[in-house]
């Protein structure tokens, strides 16, 4: 999908504007984002939002994230481990420390 | 205040200039700038203190358009109030005019990126082409040399394709970067606008607020019927009425232009129900 965000209050209030006439190819408003239908109309509206706001909108292309195609099976691990931890306030560095679970630092700097 | 007309000549508080043939707006414009316009084809002059905010909105009653609560705050502001989140505004209003953010200049980098990746798309199908042939060729003996010459042309014109697509892509990185931290830049700001946007919806109706038992009580003062309620803005009646007891509860020194109201009987009733010198237009 395509990510719009805005950066002003003009450009959040076409953003608004835009998915009121335009209910369909906006799949979903956050705030002053918006997730667009990755077809040619969410491009051309995205774009138009830009060519009328310049620096003011950003554009990102989204694809849904599939964790066991993308991502580590340890991290997927450390995740499910963590949020079953017993003492909920236990910050996740000190959950990893001195176990296999990825540090939070290494996890940082390596990319997906 | 003296109003002149051609060559007559009008004193006093209250100037009643029925039958004079004077159209109101040319009266209205005698009192702001002091210009009237000359397709109007009136000589008429004004001679009073200058107008305030406030004649913005009553100056001419009945108003073309009437915003009350613009001009409810405008009331409170000459009679001395302000709101005490005020400076907070001030201060959020010089912040935002400050910050200026940087340019997001990340077309170009995209541009590049695309057209390099072009150029090494088609050289790449050029090269799977030329080998092609040349493996053709040999099978059947023919002869190859035009063809290696081509290829290792192609080849290297591939190689340097992909290193420019590749700088390409580094260069977007680095703008995407640099765009970031001008964009952190643009939400403070569209942070510091919602500020100022609020500020001032709280100012207005901390003004609205502090003259709103004196609008409610002049409502009753002023002809029209027209009810205010308790609870500030809730207001049921004509903007007429509503321009009418704004225009009682504000100081006024220039005069208000007062034409056609039915509801108004002459240019003294109405100067001392609005307290405020009048020009009256039948």
């Amino acid at each position: 999908m395509l990510l719009v965000v805005t950066y002003s209050r003009d450009a959040r209030t076409t953003l608004r504007n835009v998915r009121r006439t335009h209910d369909a190819t906006v799949v979903r408003e956050l705030g002053r984002a918006a997730l667009f239908e990755e077809t040619e109309l969410g491009a051309f509206l995205a774009l138009r939002l830009r060519e009328k706001h310049g620096d003011d909108v950003q554009i990102e292309r989204t694809r849904p994230l599939n964790e066991f195609a993308a991502v580590p099976e340890s991290i997927r691990e450390a995740a499910a481990a963590y949020e079953d931890r017993e003492t909920p306030s236990t910050p996740y560095a000190k959950f990893a420390a001195g176990t296999d679970y990825p540090d939070p630092g290494e996890m940082a700097d390596r990319d997906l | 205040m003296r109003v002149t007309v051609g060559n007559r000549s009008y004193e006093g508080r209250a100037i009643d200039l029925t039958g004079s043939d004077v159209p109101a707006a040319a009266v209205v414009r005698a009192i702001g700038d002091g210009d009237v316009p000359i397709d109007m084809d009136v000589n008429v002059d004004v001679d009073c203190p200058e107008p305030g905010t406030v004649h913005e909105h009553v100056g001419h009653v009945p108003p073309a358009t009437f915003d009350r609560r613009a001009a409810l705050v405008a009331a409170a502001r000459a009679l001395g109030h302000e709101s005490p989140s005020r400076p907070a505004l001030d201060e959020a209003r010089s912040k935002l005019a400050d910050l200026s953010p940087p340019p997001v200049d990340v077309a170009a980098a995209r541009r590049r990126v695309a057209e390099t990746g072009e150029t090494e798309e088609r050289l790449q199908e050029r090269v799977a082409e030329l080998r092609g042939r040349l493996q053709a060729r040999r099978k059947t003996g023919a002869d190859t040399t035009a063809v290696e010459a081509q290829l290792d042309e192609a080849v290297s014109r591939l190689s340097a394709a992909e290193t420019e697509r590749i700088a390409a892509e580094q260069a977007l990185e680095r703008a995407e970067a640099a765009a970031r931290g001008a964009r952190d830049r643009r939400e403070h700001r569209l942070e510091l606008e919602d500020r100022v946007a609020n500020l001032e919806r709280e100012v207005r109706a901390d003004l609205v607020s502090t003259v709103w038992e004196r609008f409610r009580t002049a409502l009753r003062a002023v002809p029209g019927t027209a009810t205010a309620g308790e609870t500030p803005g809730t207001y049921d009646g004509d903007e007429e009425t509503a321009a009418l007891a704004v225009a009682r509860i504000a100081p006024l020194d220039a005069p208000v232009v007062v034409d056609g109201l039915d509801r108004i009987a002459g240019a003294e009733e109405v100067a001392s129900t609005l307290r405020a010198p009048i020009i009256y237009i039948g």
